[in-house]
């Protein structure tokens, strides 16, 4: 294919991937030109899209619900006054901190040291176009689904869970496909909670997509768990995790955690 | 210049952006996503972006409206990407790969929105028609489909090359040219 050729088809195609259309051979070729120097992408076209949605929405009769707009005047005066002496937003380096501490609290470091090297393990292979456009089953439980995920993710991540001080009888796993965005906990021996006082949360630490962890949902243990197989819900996208971690919430989770009790941690790398 | 002051670590002026963007933000993330929790997450989480990169706005390339829209479409469909399995359409490519939205790229354009009427008067007229139906009314392609007849090929093809088409009318505008000159 001649330069200019190339050139345009990336463009086509680098069209296709904001108004989000690509079809699986599309983000093959996508991938392929995206890699060559020539061919970066740059923000034209992306403004384009931005500023027609912007032209279109802009006047329309739209009202903010309420209860977000308090949401979010509350939220904005929080990190406004804490940013960035008090640290109260969770900030990469402080996750990255928390994850290379070798203070008391993550005396598990060592642990997971021991633990990634004999458990844990990573296995990125090349992507299969129709194991992108897979769809988990959306009725199957979460057992079957994990199970599933394990036997058709192709770059499939397992990591094990090691409790923090107070939560070291805890043990699990958890799995994570970056290719179908899915993901399960499994977890054994974690206190049941009081869903209307306190609820867990998982984070996401991917330094790669974003300063802060992604939310990967708020779920509970009850008193007859046993194991108890959690789904994660990430709202964004994960593309690199370099750790899961457990906090304990208020009832409903947090869009940032303080980190002020922090249960378990995986570390994937 | 509401951005310049939030960029400036203006409280007030935070809280006035919301009260300004926020039914835009709010508009951007219901054509994406139908979840209403999601849908208030992506509005926070646009706004703290917006409270982090403000200061990476340059109001010589972008207007403040589309400037807040990038940032709101990008969650929006960073959210969409892993919700939208469906068959027909692959997941977006990675996040991570989309240039930094410092709008700071030479190659980045000022839109106008009396540019953004102009420039699409320009095109064809059966892409006009699409841009409305999936920009103005918020069709998805399908719905496109359904509502012209035409195939879903050639409604991609039109919203892609139309989109391609409108940047580099904007790029001659930036440079003083009318937009329907080559």
């Amino acid at each position: 294919m001649k330069s200019q050729d190339t050139s345009d088809r990336f463009e086509e195609l680098e069209a296709g991937r904001i108004l989000g259309d690509l079809i699986p051979s599309e983000v093959q070729d996508w991938k392929i030109l995206s890699a060559n120097p020539g061919n970066q992408a740059d923000l034209s076209l992306e403004l384009v899209a931005a500023a027609l949605d912007a032209e279109f929405l802009a006047n329309e009769d739209t009202v903010l619900p309420e209860e977000l707009l308090k949401k979010l005047h509350n939220g904005i005066s929080e990190f406004v006054n804490a940013e960035p002496e008090n640290a109260v937003i969770v900030r990469p380096a402080r996750w990255q901190g928390l994850l290379a501490s070798s203070k008391a609290a993550w005396s598990i470091a060592a642990l997971f040291a021991i633990l990634f090297i004999a458990k844990s393990f990573v296995e990125k292979t090349s992507v299969d176009p129709e194991s992108l456009m897979a769809t988990a089953p959306e009725k199957a439980s979460s057992s079957e689904a994990r199970k599933t995920l394990i036997s058709k993710a192709g770059d499939l991540i397992q990591s094990e869970f090691g409790g923090t001080e107070n939560y070291n009888q805890m043990s699990g796993t958890v799995v994570w496909s970056d290719a179908l965005q899915e993901g399960y906990m499994s977890l054994t021996n974690l206190p049941a909670n009081d869903p209307g006082a306190k609820q867990y949360q998982l984070w996401i630490v991917d330094p790669g997509r974003d300063e802060k962890p992604v939310d990967g949902g708020v779920f509970d243990i009850s008193a007859n768990d046993g194991t108890a197989i959690i789904p994660i819900r990430n709202p964004l996208m994960v593309t690199n995790p370099q750790a899961f971690v457990i906090t304990l919430e208020q009832s409903g989770g947090v869009v940032v955690s303080k980190q002020e009790i922090v249960v378990a941690l995986a570390k994937t790398s | 210049m509401i951005l310049l002051r939030v960029a400036q670590g203006d409280e007030r002026a935070m809280e006035q952006c919301i009260t300004k963007f926020g039914p835009l933000v709010w508009s951007i993330a219901k054509r994406h996503v139908q979840d209403h929790s999601a849908l208030e997450d992506i509005v926070q989480e646009t706004f703290t972006d917006l409270w982090k990169s403000a200061k990476r706005y340059n109001p010589a390339i972008a207007t403040e409206s589309t400037f807040v829209g990038l940032l709101a479409r990008r969650r929006a469909i960073d959210f969409a990407r892993k919700e939208n399995r469906r068959p027909q359409f692959e997941p977006l490519p990675d996040a991570d790969s989309l240039p930094h939205a410092s709008i700071e790229s030479s190659a980045a354009l000022r839109c106008e929105s009396k540019d953004v009427r102009a420039a699409l008067k320009e095109l064809p007229k059966e892409t006009q028609q699409i841009f409305f139906l999936h920009f103005d009314e918020g069709m998805t392609h399908p719905e496109i489909v359904e509502k012209t007849g035409l195939p879903l090929g050639t409604v991609k093809t039109r919203l892609r090359r139309g989109l391609i088409d409108l940047r580099n009318k904007f790029r001659r505008l930036d440079s003083g040219q009318s937009p329907s000159n080559p």
